[in-house]
């Protein structure tokens, strides 16, 4: 069985627990941050396209004899 | 000897973040991310710089994953070489089943970016490139043969393919091209690298080339990759791919790395005792041989000369 830690053991464990828990926290918000710049990206992206397209697609002439409206 | 996992118990203290950090090899890192992003920036047509940014993290994160899977498989082994025995798992700073889950989870992370940033072609050739060094080298070769290096250096060459297929969404010639030429470069490298630390590798069974075949033959080939090498490298230019501007420097680039590695391939004895100082001068100069060549190449496509 394991010795138990001394209390300089435990501070030391306690700070270096600390430090990663605070590594891991920037690193999700910085990732949070990417996710969301990404979909910001991909948003854009679909837009451009769509406006491409409904330029890009031809628009159909008026049949013979329909309703103008006069 | 194959290596086997470390199994004991966690270490008393807590990891450090930068132990981690550590298990991710930043150092060869440097060279992944370099790499992958000339790959990048060399590909023709655009990229979001946001996309861009994503796809070189996810690069250096599956490459950091690739590592901590190496260093959890060979912590045993990193244990008895002077090299690598203060890494975090064999100085107990990290316990094994950490570092594995840590290198699993990343490698699995960066390829699930990947394919919903970017695409899943990047993501498929990251994956393999994962498998590729973390089971075909580290578990498969690296214990079996002298021809570890030979084959396992394709880990390190998919980075810059992978920044090209990451813009143009498919794979042609000139990525391979770049593939290969990290794949030549790899084994005179580690070679000149093997042969002033071959003691070490000797010690816990690992069939380094200097220690199976003998110095003379591995001399021999460092030699014969670098002309490879400086053939391999002017294909680009070669094939209208590349222009002048990378062209002229890969040739000498090339020229002095054969001079370099002739100095190694043609020595006859080395004393007892011997400082290894040409060994070490290639070995030190392919770094910064890779770095200018990769550098040269976006120079030649920003200048507009590539194809």
């Amino acid at each position: 069985m394991s010795q138990p830690l001394t209390p300089a053991e435990l501070a030391a464990y306690r700070a270096r627990q600390r430090s990663r828990s605070r590594a891991l926290g920037l690193i999700l918000v910085g990732l949070a941050v990417l996710f969301f710049a990404i979909t910001l990206v991909k948003i854009k992206h679909a837009a451009d396209l769509r406006r491409a397209n409904a330029v890009a697609k031809p628009v159909a002439p008026a049949a013979p004899g329909a309703q103008t409206g006069h | 000897m194959a290596s086997q996992p470390l199994t004991e118990p966690a270490a008393r203290t807590a990891a450090d973040w930068r132990d981690f950090y550590a298990l991710t090899k930043p150092r060869v890192m440097t060279l992944v991310i370099f790499t992958g992003l000339c790959g990048l920036l060399a590909a023709p047509g655009p990229i979001d710089p946001v996309l861009g940014f994503t796809a070189i993290l996810c690069i250096a994160a599956g490459a950091g994953g690739a590592a901590a899977l190496n260093q959890w498989w060979e912590a045993d082994l990193d244990g008895q070489m002077k090299r690598t025995r203060h890494r975090p798992v064999p100085a107990g700073r990290v316990s094994p089943t950490s570092a594995r889950d840590f290198g699993f989870g990343l490698a699995g992370a960066s390829v699930l970016v990947m394919g919903l940033a970017n695409d899943w072609l990047p993501a498929a050739i990251l994956a393999f490139s994962i498998f590729y060094y973390a089971w075909i080298y580290t578990v498969w070769l690296k214990p079996r043969t002298p021809q570890n290096i030979v084959i396992g250096g394709g880990a390190g060459a998919f980075p810059p393919l992978i920044g090209w297929v990451a813009v143009t969404h498919h794979l042609s010639l000139m990525p391979v091209i770049l593939f290969l030429i990290i794949f030549v470069w790899t084994p005179p490298h580690f070679w000149a690298l093997a042969l002033f630390v071959q003691i070490d590798y000797a010690k816990v069974g690992i069939p380094m080339m200097p220690v199976v075949a003998g110095e003379r033959s591995t001399r021999r080939q460092i030699l014969a990759y670098a002309v490879l090498l400086l053939a391999v490298t002017l294909a680009p230019w070669v094939l209208g791919l590349a222009g002048w501007i990378y062209g002229v420097s890969a040739l000498g680039l090339g020229a002095m790395f054969v001079w370099l590695s002739a100095r190694v391939g043609l020595r006859q004895s080395v004393p007892e005792g011997d400082a290894m100082k040409p060994e070490k001068r290639l070995f030190a100069y392919s770094i910064l041989y890779l770095f200018i060549l990769f550098a040269m190449l976006v120079v030649d496509h920003v200048a507009g000369l590539g194809a």
